[in-house]
């Protein structure tokens, strides 16, 4: 480390201070930048992933509530009656109308404890979705909560916002030591060790420079409001007035706690979709038994219908007083009002989103995406191939303990974490469909599964532990479409026959990652063989280099 | 007096996370009281610069490399953007 403070020429030395940040900036972010870039990027198909993972929804996923008032209604009311029964003392409900990936009427609260819950009704009978009917599973939304919050709530978002700001920090002190960025373009020298993996971060780095800029800070302005608010708190003692006068919406109500009735939500939400002119979709009531009770109905989005729009239009709104129904605040759909400063990030908002073309779009952030977390991934090889060949010193006497912990954290966090991805899909079809909880097991088992990597990692020396993760993972992810057709009865040809194409593309890509890891595996083991053959050469070294 | 490395290393780290994340949001309560728009709209102007106005700062503090220089180029400067940040929005309202 003693490298930062050695005293040199100006010139150099405002390098070697780039140099030195990236480096160690670089190997602490990596680890958790990795996690968030893989799921992340798996997290761009989740809708997909979604779909694949509950197979008995597939069967009744066939309607278009778009253009079906009365069903509308119906479902609105069906909602209501179940909520007003079941959770009657809740700080909000919202009733959302069916998807294709939730064939139900989607039902979410936040109950006495201020738990967040949800369940799915049946649309012709108003009861909660069997397991027949629904496998209860987060899906493809599991990737999406790994890649923002860690599963942690607003902790994990700071924490991702925290490491988000190391990642620019990186990108940033990484292209001032590059000396050659457009020569390195092209450059790719194969197997030469430590070279090679320079190459490889450059190349996965350099490429792709624009997007991991571009899919950084848009992520951190995602959470704009969390991340920086001094704005706010300087000027406004209530932040509620802020938002209020920003978005021109009425100032949310505070809880009377004087008893009064909800009314009849089926009535409004006709209403609403009057007063918008279009079919609505998803319906929120704030407070529910207070005098205070709001209710906003939002109108419907279909995400096809805004292609090609980065400043995406309003979907419309209308907030009603849930207690009579005086109207309290229209939005009409229409372009986007809220001035240049909410367009910019709104802007930067879809950006991120990868929602607005299609699958080109999605397949083109997906490349992307992967181009990234390959980036992070050689960048923390790199770092330990280099110490392997010659210890730097950094620590002193706990030097190569030190790179020992390094190492077993790059193996547990790059092929655990893919062990643990696959092995989710794997915990879909294997779990039991009428447990209580198993979404919650599902993602409970994704854990495990990381940690009894982290574990193996630990236990055995690296090349090994390389060698047996990536084993792990191309046999889970070969056998991922076998395991498929012996569960469900699902397989390629009967999701091609059916015209699934998204599960097509599912089982598609999780085979070639199969065959990438497949090769991992064998250049692995080309690799332990060398090394046994000539022990005194590489003593100690338990390269992957 | 030289500190020793790991510590100098800690202050650095702490002049660039802390002070990098108060200097920035001493520049956005400046800039959203400068900045000529309705005051909602300038302040989420200013905010979108923030990721980048930090970003600057973390790698000026390790341009400088000297925890005490550091830390003072941090905090001097939040004291009178926020300072006169806060007096300018006084002012105006």
């Amino acid at each position: 480390m003693s490298e930062l403070t050695k005293p040199v020429k100006e010139q150099e030395s405002f390098r070697q201070a780039m140099g030195w940040l990236h480096t160690w900036g670089g190997l602490v972010a990596s680890w958790v930048l990795f996690t968030i870039f893989l799921t992340g990027t798996i997290g761009v198909f989740d809708e997909d992933i979604t779909h694949w993972m509950n197979p008995e929804a597939a069967v009744v996923s066939d309607f278009d509530l778009a253009s079906m008032t009365e069903q509308r209604v119906d479902a609105i009311k069906k909602g209501q009656s179940y909520l007003e029964v079941n959770a009657p003392d809740s700080h909000s409900w919202a009733i959302g109308m069916p998807t294709e990936t939730e064939p139900g009427i989607r039902l979410f609260w936040r109950d006495e404890q201020n738990e967040f819950q949800e369940t799915l009704l049946n649309l012709k009978t108003g009861e909660p979705m069997s397991a027949a009917e629904n496998r209860e599973t987060e899906g493809g939304h599991h990737f999406v909560h790994m890649h923002y919050e860690f599963h942690a709530g607003m902790a994990g978002i700071w924490l991702v916002g925290f490491f988000t700001m190391i990642m620019l920090v990186a990108l940033i002190s990484g292209i001032i030591i590059h000396k050659r960025i457009f020569k390195d373009f092209f450059t790719f020298r194969q197997k030469k060790g430590q070279r090679s993996w320079l190459d490889g971060h450059n190349a996965s780095a350099v490429l792709t420079l624009p997007f991991q800029l571009m899919i950084a800070y848009t992520g951190l302005v995602i959470f704009l409001s969390i991340y920086m608010p001094a704005g706010v708190l300087a000027n406004y003692s209530n932040p509620q007035q802020f938002f209020s006068e920003l978005l021109d919406e009425p100032m949310p109500r505070p809880e009377t706690g004087v008893h009064a009735d909800v009314v009849d939500l089926s009535v409004l939400f006709q209403r609403a979709e009057v007063m918008l002119g279009k079919s609505a979709r998803f319906m929120r009531v704030e407070h529910p038994g207070d005098s205070s009770a709001v209710t906003k109905v939002f109108g419907w989005f279909d995400e096809e219908d805004y292609y090609g729009q980065l400043l995406r239009d309003e979907t419309g709104s209308v907030q009603f007083d849930a207690t009579n129904g005086d109207v309290m605040n229209v939005i009409p759909p229409g372009e986007y009002d809220k001035g240049t400063p909410m367009a910019a990030q709104r802007v930067m908002r879809i950006m991120h989103f990868a929602n607005f073309g299609g699958y080109s779009v999605r397949w083109l952030y997906f490349v992307m995406g992967m181009a990234g977390a390959l980036m992070m991934a050689t960048g923390a090889i790199l770092f330990m191939v280099k110490r392997r060949q010659k210890s730097l010193n950094e620590f002193g006497s706990q030097t190569a303990r030190v790179y020992r912990v390094i190492e077993v954290l790059n193996i547990a966090a790059i092929s655990g974490l893919a062990v643990a991805c696959i092995s989710y899909f794997w915990l879909n079809r294997w779990i039991p469909l009428d447990i209580t909880d198993r979404a919650t097991w599902e993602i409970k088992g994704f854990f495990y599964v990381w940690l009894v990597m982290l574990f193996h990692s630990a236990c055995r020396p690296a090349t090994k532990a390389w060698f047996e993760q990536w084993s792990i993972f191309t046999l889970l992810a070969l056998l991922l479409p076998v395991m498929n057709l012996l569960t469900t009865g699902h397989w390629l040809a009967s999701y091609w026959q059916a015209g699934d194409w998204g599960s097509v593309g599912f089982e598609l890509t999780v085979l070639v990652f199969g065959l990438m890891s497949l090769g991992l595996v064998l250049f692995l083991r080309r690799k332990m063989v060398s090394q046994v053959r000539q022990p005194q050469l590489k003593t100690r070294s338990e390269a992957v280099s | 007096m030289q500190l020793p490395y790991p510590l100098r290393i800690n202050f650095l780290v702490f002049a660039a996370t802390i002070g990098g994340y108060l200097f920035t949001s001493a520049a956005i309560i400046f800039l959203s009281a400068i900045v000529p728009m309705d005051k909602p709209d300038a302040i989420v102007a200013s905010s979108l610069f923030s990721f980048a106005i930090y970003t600057a700062a973390v790698i000026w503090v390790f341009v400088v490399r000297d925890s005490k220089r550091a830390w003072l180029g941090m905090l001097i400067p939040t004291l009178l953007l926020g300072g006169a940040g806060l007096l300018i929005s006084r002012m105006a309202s």
